[in-house]
């Protein structure tokens, strides 16, 4: 991942200063969960299986792995172990009044985090380690967070742990990627506020006006670098050089289309959200290795209208999960969790395993389901280096679940988040 | 209407042919059966003849001719019964917001039988539903209960009289109500006007009939059925605050009350529990999402005695996912067979029509729904559905 803002190098930083501070028994602790199944989900299930957690990291799994001397052990023993959930679509954290700066159909310069709560309710709760209790209770450790969908281009989203000792430490990578919305959504908030867009036609001519202004800036600004700063064409610009992905949510036929034309037409990399339609484009995805992020599989992806207009959002296929990931489509299955006003937060990101289990009754295995909401997000939020299996080296978002994961009655016993045990039932 | 049984005499008479198609027996065997009324039955049969279910246990006859079904090592339970939904008409249809008070709409009037969503939620194992207005209002309407099968409106309707939706917290910036206070004055005062009109019409029949009756107006009338429990209201409501304010409308005007949505409901479950009212709670189930202390909200009712209900808000949530919705109460602490009650015997009887559908017992309309696994886990399917006795959906011949 290329961090190049001076932000973002200065993020590093002090999360490196906290970690060296702060963190020095962290850093030598030893932690050994026995016992359990381990699903590593890089590899098959190990029946009575061993994670060596150490200074936070993984640092063995198997079968008949040493219990280092000293090490806290954990008895899973008729437990599941398995990493972190990752939901690759969500909003929790940001209130329903700040998803969307509406106001203007192009904002590339925003970035969600700037209205991200970890905090919890305003006036509520005392100073203490941030933790999304009920998330982890789910067993989701980590999240890509984006504005909403009443924009054409929203702004960039991040990635977000679900447990840090402070917001820094919560960041995974501020700018992920840059996120935008074909459909209805756009048009419907527009005419709300009588500004283009109106059609689908000016959707994309918006989001092609602005490519191409990014395209001019970049050039002009290598010619002449005393220009002055543009903040929406610089984050467009990291767009067009691939430093970060276009985010397009896409659900119907037409909108993938018009996505798919738009990567090739700016050579930048798309990854679909949404995708309900994403069958008919099979081939096209395939070949160009496109990830497509699927909605809720217990559920049409629906805007934040109460009663949605059916006729604009495609019925789910259950199926689809499983088919384009036996095409070597890179699916992940999302939750797209949103504030419903002021009645609820976004939480059902929580049950991201239950939703996704659906897919496992409709031909997907119970490998690639799990896999879908872990190692596959990982990949196409480009962190698989750090989460989404465990494997030596990477983070230690681990999980123990009381049950088969896939069962609506499974709960999260434990969760860690970086070797530190952050969630306990 | 006929019996059934006459039904199928006279069709006998008739068209012994068609007989087959529509009519034959059926014999599930070696199922689990969650009879939502009792204990499950192990390796349990089910008769079903003429529509109804004539008989059910460990050991039912085989009539000559039956269709047997077997259904070994696989999960029976009720059709399932969505309490609350808009299902069967157009959302520009459910909400006539500038009528604030609007008790003579009737979602009758905007019912499409032909709305693709039905086959859906057949497909998801539901087959009665009660379906009604929305809740942009402080009164919107009467529902009703139907079934999502079947090609005449008179043989899917089960009641007409569904109940009176009311819709606490439906303020607005540009009328009156803007305030929780003027919502609650404005309830009032029609309750009280609707009470006159009784009085009024009551005065004209006791003084002898004579002259002209009073002017007759539809919102009184309707919402006299309401004042003489000929139907109930209906309640959509969130906070614990509205709750206790439907509580004391109800103390005072004493009409039948169910909660709706409820998500607050397990503040006040007492209170809820000791004037007999049910809930219909977690709306926001697998789209949406509540907090956890509100997820389990429907535990702490149950425990409290309060008779409760699972629902979809179709479309809020699809409809064919409805068991995901009990799924999840029985993630939160209600037990297996009482969350299986929520959106079968309980639904049903809060909608007025458990003496016909919600449990599979002897003489009960032959609704159920066979599952290849546990019916709770979103993994399981739906193989087959059965509709007052018919086969209404098959997944062997859906191809997915």
């Amino acid at each position: 991942m290329r961090r190049h803002s001076m932000i973002l190098r200065a993020v590093a930083l002090v999360a490196s200063l906290t970690l060296v501070s702060a963190g020095a028994s962290a850093q030598d602790k030893v932690i050994a969960i026995k016992g359990g199944t381990v699903l590593p989900i890089s590899g098959p299930a190990i029946p009575n299986g061993t994670v060596i957690i150490r200074g936070g990291k993984i640092a063995a799994v198997g079968a008949g792995v040493a219990i280092p001397a000293g090490a806290e052990v954990v008895d899973a023993k008729g437990k599941w172990v398995m990493p972190g959930v990752i939901d690759a679509a969500s909003q929790i954290g940001i209130e329903a009044t700040d998803q969307n700066e509406a106001s203007d159909p192009i904002t590339p310069g925003l970035r969600a985090y700037e209205s991200y709560n970890p905090y919890g309710t305003f006036g509520a709760g005392k100073p203490a380690p941030l933790r999304n209790k009920e998330l982890l209770g789910g067993g989701v450790t980590t999240m890509y967070l984006s504005p909403a969908d009443a924009t054409v281009i929203g702004g960039q989203g991040f990635i977000v742990k679900n447990a840090g000792n402070d917001f820094d430490s919560m960041i995974v990578n501020a700018s992920a990627a840059m996120d935008m919305t074909l459909g209805t959504p756009p048009k419907t908030a527009a005419r709300a506020r009588n500004r283009d867009p109106y059609t689908r036609m000016a959707e994309v001519a918006l989001i092609r006006q602005a490519l191409i202004k990014a395209q001019e800036y970049q050039r002009n600004k290598a010619s002449n670098p005393t220009l002055p700063r543009d903040l929406g064409n610089e984050a467009l610009v990291r767009v067009l050089t691939k430093e970060i992905p276009a985010r397009i949510q896409a659900n119907n036929a037409t909108d993938i289309r018009s996505a798919l034309r738009l990567g090739t037409e700016f050579n930048i990399d798309v990854i679909i959200d949404g995708g309900a339609m994403a069958w008919e484009f099979r081939d096209e995805l395939a070949k160009r290795h496109i990830p497509v992020i699927l909605g809720q599989q217990s559920h049409q992806y629906v805007s934040n209208e109460e009663i949605p207009d059916r006729q604009d959002y495609p019925p789910v296929d259950e199926r689809l999960a499983g088919r384009l990931t036996a095409l070597g489509i890179p699916t992940a299955i999302a939750s797209f969790a949103r504030a419903f006003g002021a009645l609820a937060p976004a939480g059902s990101g929580k049950w991201l395993l239950v939703d996704a289990g659906i897919a496992a009754g409709y031909g997907m295995s119970e490998e690639d389901v799990l896999r879908a909401v872990t190692l596959v997000p990982a990949t196409i939020l480009g962190i698989a280096n750090r989460v989404g299996s465990l494997e030596v080296g990477k983070d230690a978002d681990v999980i123990i679940l009381d049950g088969p994961p896939l069962s609506v009655k499974s709960w999260v016993q434990r969760a860690y988040v970086n070797g530190e045990l952050v969630h306990q039932r | 209407m006929p019996s059934a049984r006459l039904f199928v005499a006279l069709t006998l008479l008739s068209a012994p042919t068609v007989l087959v198609a529509q009519s034959e027996a059926i014999v599930i065997r070696g199922a689990t059966i969650h009879t939502a009324s009792g204990a499950p039955i192990r390796n349990g049969s089910i008769l079903i003849e003429g529509g109804k279910i004539s008989a059910i246990g460990t050991s039912v006859r085989t009539p000559a001719g039956a269709r047997v079904i077997d259904a070994n090592g696989k999960d029976v339970i009720p059709g399932m019964i969505d309490n609350h939904s808009h299902i069967g008409a157009k959302p520009s249809d459910l909400n006539d917001s500038p009528v604030v008070v609007g008790p003579q709409h009737r979602f009758l009037d905007a019912l499409d039988l032909n709305d693709p969503d039905f086959k859906d939620a057949v497909s998801g194992g539901v087959t009665t539903v009660v379906t009604g207005p929305g809740s942009g209002e402080n009164v919107s309407g009467m529902a009703i209960v139907i079934k999502t099968f079947g090609d005449t409106l008179a043989t899917r309707m089960l009641l007409e009289k569904g109940g009176m939706k009311f819709a606490m917290g439906a303020k607005s910036r540009e009328r009156y109500p803007t305030t929780t206070m003027g919502v609650a004055a404005n309830l009032r005062q029609y309750l009280i006007k609707t009470q006159e009109y009784m009085a009024a019409g009551k005065k004209w029949v006791d003084d002898g009939s004579k002259g002209n009756p009073p002017a007759r107006d539809l919102g009184y009338e309707a919402m006299t059925d309401v004042l003489t429990h000929k139907t109930y209201v209906r309640a959509h409501v969130h906070s614990a605050t509205d709750i206790m304010t439907l509580l004391r409308l109800k103390d005072e005007f004493g009409f039948d009350l169910t909660l709706h949505h409820s998500t607050e409901a397990y503040k006040v479950a007492p209170e809820i529990a000791k004037r007999g009212v049910s809930a219909v709670v977690l709306p926001l189930g697998p789209r949406i999402g509540v907090t956890d202390d509100a997820m389990g909200g429907p535990a702490i009712l149950w425990k409290a005695g309060v008779k409760i209900a699972m629902h979809t808000d179709h479309p809020v949530i699809n409809q064919k996912w409805l068991r995901l919705c009990a799924s999840l109460a029985m993630r939160y602490g209600i037990p297996e067979e009482e969350a299986l009650k929520m959106v079968t015997l309980n639904a049903a009887q809060i909608a007025r029509v458990g003496d016909r559908v919600g449990s599979l017992d002897v003489g009960k309309d032959a609704d159920l729904v066979i599952f290849d696994g546990a019916w709770y886990e979103p993994r399981s399917r739906v193989e087959l559905v059965v509709g007052n006795g018919k086969v209404i959906y098959d997944r062997a011949k859906e191809g997915n």
